[in-house]
Order: structure tokens, then C-alpha cells, then sequence
């Protein structure tokens, strides 16, 4: 008898170490208290200030999120963060409990003049905020979670990196 | 959670136009204060407003959506709004949801009230 293969995330989750898991119950303003708990669980990467801050923006709009449109902002139902670290990289998950579809980030891209002209609604900057915070998104649902994954490359990279032109 | 940072907003007259100074966190909870702040900047009728974030540590998307509906407002009105004071990492962010396309950033109060008195 073989022992089951692990999935690919499996396997990589083995090669991460876990730095917190943490929960916020879905409340407005609660996606500071996790922005500030995942600041404080990377403190030993030694990111650097440009890093950090982009890091703490992606978790705080991707907790927002998962708070007000997966759990509905019902405070009962917590949306749940692991942050986990490898030599190469750092990886933020943030779950809810949403039954409604994932939005395509790529389909619903804002556009300020729009939205200034009252076309589309003045929100809605979210992901694209996350997107341009990380260096991978990959947002995955099944019939009960949302699940939202923000990679960061540690190697290589420094303060310089990803600024935009 | 109610904010840390309760965000307030009062309103001064420069020459160059009226200010806004605000304060703490510019998120869903700044709503109020920020519109108020600026229908009494707007009741002097003047040619800039400028939206000084020096006192800001926090901004996120609704506080982005709010900063969108003061563009709107102002480009009816035809109206210039301003910014300065805001760190680089909330630079960054104007550059990418491009609001910094259309109202222009400036790293102090004197260079946009310059910039505005000049207009």
C-alpha cells in the first residue's frame, strides 16, 4: 500500500514554515488588525519598508474583502489568515466563507474616468490594489470558501523592484 | 473595530485656495467628515482645493472611492483638486488607480499652493 501523494500545494506547503494563522471576526475596520498581525509575523523577514507596505496593503484590501463579500461583514463567521515563508518566498492566504462567485480581476478592471463620469461605482479598487502589491494572486473557491493567495519573492528582490514607470 | 485613528477634516483658506487638512484614516469611517469638509471648502467658491494627507497614516480602497467622489465633484464644479503630503507608498497607489492623472501631487504644501496661485 502507498501512502497518498500530496497535492502540488501540499508539497509546497511543506517547504514553507508557518508564521501565523490568525482570525478576525468580519467587522468593519478589522482588516487593520490583520494588516498589523501579518506586519508583526514577517518582522523577522526584514522586508524591506517598500515591501512591507506594499504587503500590508494587499492584506488589508484582500481581508476587507473577504469580510464584506464573502462573510457579508457578519461578525459571527471570521476570515482566516495563514502567512507562511520559504527561502524563496512568502505566502499570505486570507478564506472567507462566500457562496458568491469569484470576481475575474483581470475582466473587472476599475476605470477611474469611468467611475468619474458616474458610469461605474466610485468603489471596486481592491484587487486591482492586491495585484499590484504582490508578485502572484491566485484566488481559488469551492462550494463554501473563497480563498485569496499573495505571493512575495524574497530573492532578489529589493526596494527598487516592481516600481512602477 | 472602530478605527484607531478616528479620521477628521477641517478646512482652512490659503491664498491659492482652501486646504483640507486631514488626519488619522482615510477609510469608509472618513465619509462623513470628509464631505463636510468639503461642501464648507467649496462655500468660498475658490479655484483649488488642496487635499493635505501630512496627518494620514492609512488609506485604503473605500477611502480611494472617497477621493474619486471629491475628483467627481470637482471636475463638475470645475473645480482643481490638489494633494500633497502623502507618503510614497500612497503615491504609488494614486499612480496605479491613476488618480494621480487627474489631480495633481505634490511633495508640500508650498509647492501646491504655488502651483495652485499660479493656475
Amino acid at each position: 500500500m502507498t501512502a497518498p501523494t500530496p497535492s502540488g500545494k501540499a508539497k509546497q506547503d511543506d517547504a514553507r514554515r508557518a508564521l501565523v494563522d490568525l482570525s478576525v471576526p468580519s467587522e468593519p475596520g478589522n482588516e487593520r488588525l490583520a494588516m498589523e498581525r501579518v506586519a508583526e509575523a514577517v518582522k523577522e523577514l526584514d522586508l524591506p519598508a517598500q515591501r512591507l507596505e506594499r504587503l500590508k496593503t494587499a492584506v488589508a484590501e484582500a481581508t476587507m474583502n473577504a469580510m464584506e463579500h464573502g462573510n457579508r461583514y457578519r461578525p459571527e463567521v471570521p476570515v482566516k489568515i495563514q502567512v507562511l515563508a520559504s527561502d524563496a518566498d512568502l505566502l499570505v492566504r486570507i478564506t472567507d466563507q462566500g457562496g458568491s462567485p469569484v470576481p475575474d480581476p483581470d475582466k473587472e478592471v476599475p476605470d477611474l474616468e469611468a467611475k468619474l463620469e458616474g458610469l461605474q461605482s466610485p468603489r471596486g479598487w481592491g484587487l486591482l490594489l492586491i495585484k499590484n502589491m504582490v508578485d502572484e494572486m491566485h484566488i481559488t473557491s469551492d462550494a463554501v470558501h473563497h480563498t485569496i493567495e499573495m505571493v512575495m519573492h524574497l530573492e532578489g528582490k529589493d526596494d527598487a523592484a516592481g516600481q512602477p514607470t | 473595530m472602530p478605527p484607531a485613528n478616528q479620521p477628521e477634516a477641517s478646512v482652512r483658506q490659503e491664498p491659492g485656495g482652501a486646504v483640507l487638512d486631514l488626519r488619522g484614516e482615510i477609510n469608509g469611517f472618513a465619509q462623513e467628515a470628509l464631505e463636510a469638509a468639503y461642501t464648507e471648502a467649496e462655500a468660498q467658491d475658490p479655484e483649488a482645493i488642496l487635499l493635505n494627507f501630512e496627518g494620514v497614516d492609512y488609506i485604503n480602497s473605500t477611502g480611494i472611492a472617497l477621493i474619486v467622489g471629491l475628483l467627481a465633484r470637482a471636475r463638475t464644479s470645475k473645480r482643481r483638486l490638489l494633494a500633497y503630503g502623502l507618503s510614497d507608498h500612497y503615491i504609488e497607489i494614486f499612480n496605479i488607480t491613476r488618480l494621480s492623472d487627474f489631480m495633481s501631487v505634490y511633495p508640500d504644501e508650498q509647492s501646491a499652493l504655488s502651483d495652485a496661485s499660479a493656475s
